[in-house]
């Protein structure tokens, strides 16, 4: 007798208890599971159970093999129908036989919770009132409305039954066997039916859907988490599909993080995808995150990727950080413990957005932030499985041009209290600081003192003739120069209008009155 | 003098022109050391706002270097 089968015929109990005898056995257990005539206050009139065939069959039988291994009994078995049920027909039977009555019941009821929990198997139930729906059987080894309790204890209760719906549609995908089959990462030791569980109960906070969260996103959904939220104000764009393919032509002009969501459910249409198509700040993203087991920094600037360090710092939940400059990456992972460096402890000075790097930093090929995506997702499901995450703290740097991949062991800093520092970032508003002219000589007529802010090695290289008083390279302003009087009224150049506008924001906070940045640089006015 | 191992990221490579160089110097910290290359190369940026690591373990700037040191200086990058 096989110890797990699937039947389309009734049960023969007869012939189960036949194939359990055993000379040496003084106990014998059964199960007998049987169609009832009502489900949550609904009265039923038949069933219909179709299960996904591949996987269940090998998860009953190794269900089967734990319960012998585990309770050291002599035999068991388990068979499921399968297809049109009456009322009052047996749905499943169990048996086991043992020299002791106790390990024949522990044994028989294992197995019988099991199966129910964890093969996949679901039941169509005709009502008598001649409606009809999918109920997922208990949890099975992917989502449905039992939650575990961790889960629970995350989740407001108003989202329950929306995780009904959500049972409902993947039994739909399922009937279709369109489901999701996770045995080739449950196959993993380290990962196994109990770490499956423990990603389908877990939740993931992504900042940003661009080049590093579409990865991150897809791997994070398509191995099964639970609930992921996605952060993202910005529409897709044609310049984002060659480093984003999870966005199509059609997408442009989307909301990014709603377009994700959708791609992201066709993955898997067991798990809860939260879209916040907002600009993630110090106002909102404690609230977000504090509904998380964990946040995936994905942002491309310095302003959001301190406000999630300073979010995850306050609520003590894990952050994996990664940032990709050209052909490279940087990759960080903050651990709430007490000897560990947070992204402050690393970098003191919280960088001003567009004083590091020039006009050009925008340049990068897809599978850069791919790569360094893969491995913050990576990073992200061994934190939720409860594996360790690395030996030490660290900064890992990556240079896929070079095919350099650096650890340097980083430590927390004592000089950094892990306290959230205000940001600058936000008291001016940008919009304010930028002023369009058509030519230069536009701007020097308006009373306004040019000011080139471009390297040396730049400005010989393309000077354009113009009245232009002063020349300071930024990395002069970055250095501590104070050559600018404060009383006078400014308009900073550069290229492109990136470097221009971080300074003009530097300078106001330290007190320029009247700066301002040529809008788009260089490059958007005539001689 | 001493010999070192010099490794460069992001806006510190595109201004070296390269990824790494080894020299002799006669600095004897990484401060010592990264205001002898930026000199010689332009670089841009303030130390306040890099970090150095020697040997594969950040250090600070006023840290002693040692002959065969690999030292490599690190500015923030936010691109994702």
């Amino acid at each position: 007798m096989q110890p797990f089968a699937f039947s389309t015929l009734p049960i023969d109990t007869a012939r189960g208890r036949e194939a359990l005898a055993d000379p040496a056995c003084g106990g014998y257990a059964t199960f007998e599971g049987w169609v009832r005539d009502h489900n949550e206050g609904r009265a039923v009139r038949r069933l219909e159970y179709e299960a996904y065939a591949a996987l269940a069959q090998r998860e009953g039988e190794r269900i089967v093999a734990e319960a012998v291994a585990k309770y050291g009994v002599q035999r068991a078995a388990c068979i499921h129908r399968i297809g049109d049920l009456a009322l009052g027909e047996m749905a499943v039977w169990v048996g086991v036989s043992s020299r002791h009555r106790a390990e024949a019941f522990a044994a028989c009821r294992y197995i019988i919770d099991e199966v129910k929990h964890r093969v996949p198997i679901w039941k169509k139930e005709h009502y008598v009132d001649g409606d009809s729906g999918w109920v997922n059987c208990e949890r099975c080894a992917q989502p449905g409305e039992h939650q575990s309790h961790a889960d629970h204890a995350a989740t407001p209760v108003a989202d329950r039954s929306h995780g009904h719906e959500h049972a409902h549609t993947h039994a739909a995908e399922a009937h279709s066997h369109a489901a999701p089959d996770f045995s080739r990462q449950i196959a993993l030791p380290e990962v196994g039916a109990a770490g499956q569980q423990r990603l389908h109960a877990g939740s993931v906070l992504v900042i940003g859907a661009g080049g590093l969260g579409v990865p991150v996103l897809q791997y994070l959904a398509a191995a099964g988490v639970g609930r992921i939220g996605i952060v993202d104000s910005d529409v897709v764009e044609a310049s984002n599909l060659h480093r984003q393919p999870l966005y199509g032509v059609a997408d442009i002009g989307k909301s990014k993080a709603a377009v994700a969501a959708a791609r992201l459910r066709e993955l898997n249409p067991g798990a809860t995808f939260d879209v916040h198509a907002e600009r993630a700040d110090a106002g909102n993203l404690v609230d977000w995150l504090a509904r998380y087991d964990l946040v995936v920094d994905c942002s491309d600037n310095f302003a959001t990727k301190f406000t999630v360090n300073d979010a995850a710092v306050i609520l003590g939940k894990p952050a994996v950080f990664a940032s990709v400059y050209q052909y490279e990456g940087q990759l960080q992972v903050y651990l709430p413990r007490e000897d560990w460096p947070c992204l402050r402890c690393l970098w003191p000075e919280a960088p001003r957005d567009g004083l590091v790097g020039n006009c050009a930093q925008a340049g990068v090929l897809g599978p850069v932030p791919a790569a360094l995506g893969a491995v913050q997702a990576m990073q992200a499901l061994k934190i939720l499985l409860g594996l360790p995450v690395e030996s030490a703290p660290a900064l890992h740097v990556f240079d896929l041009l070079g095919m350099h991949w650096r650890t340097l062991k980083a430590a927390r800093n004592p000089a950094c209290d892990h306290s959230p520092r205000e940001l600058q970032v936000d008291a001016i508003d940008p919009a304010a600081l930028e002023l369009e002219y058509p030519t230069l000589a536009a701007a020097f007529a308006s009373g306004l003192t040019l000011v080139d802010i471009r390297e040396p090695w730049e400005r010989a290289r393309d000077d354009p003739p113009g009245p232009i008083e002063w020349h300071l390279p930024l990395s002069a302003f970055m250095q501590g120069s104070t050559a600018l009087p404060p009383e006078g009224r400014y308009l900073i150049v550069c290229a492109h209008g990136v470097r221009s506008l971080a300074l003009a924001g530097h300078l106001r906070a330290l007190g320029y009155p009247a700066v301002y940045s040529l809008a788009g640089g260089l490059a958007a006015v005539g001689a | 003098m001493r010999k070192i191992t010099l490794q460069y990221f992001a806006v510190l490579r595109e201004q070296a022109g390269c990824s790494e160089e080894r020299l002799e110097t006669a600095a004897t910290t990484p401060a010592e050391l990264y205001e002898e290359v930026r000199a010689r190369h332009g670089f841009t940026l303030p130390l306040s706002m890099l970090r150095v690591a020697v040997n594969e373990e950040f250090r600070d700037w006023s840290s002693p270097l040692e002959s065969n040191d690999r030292v490599v200086f690190i500015p923030p990058v936010a691109g994702g």
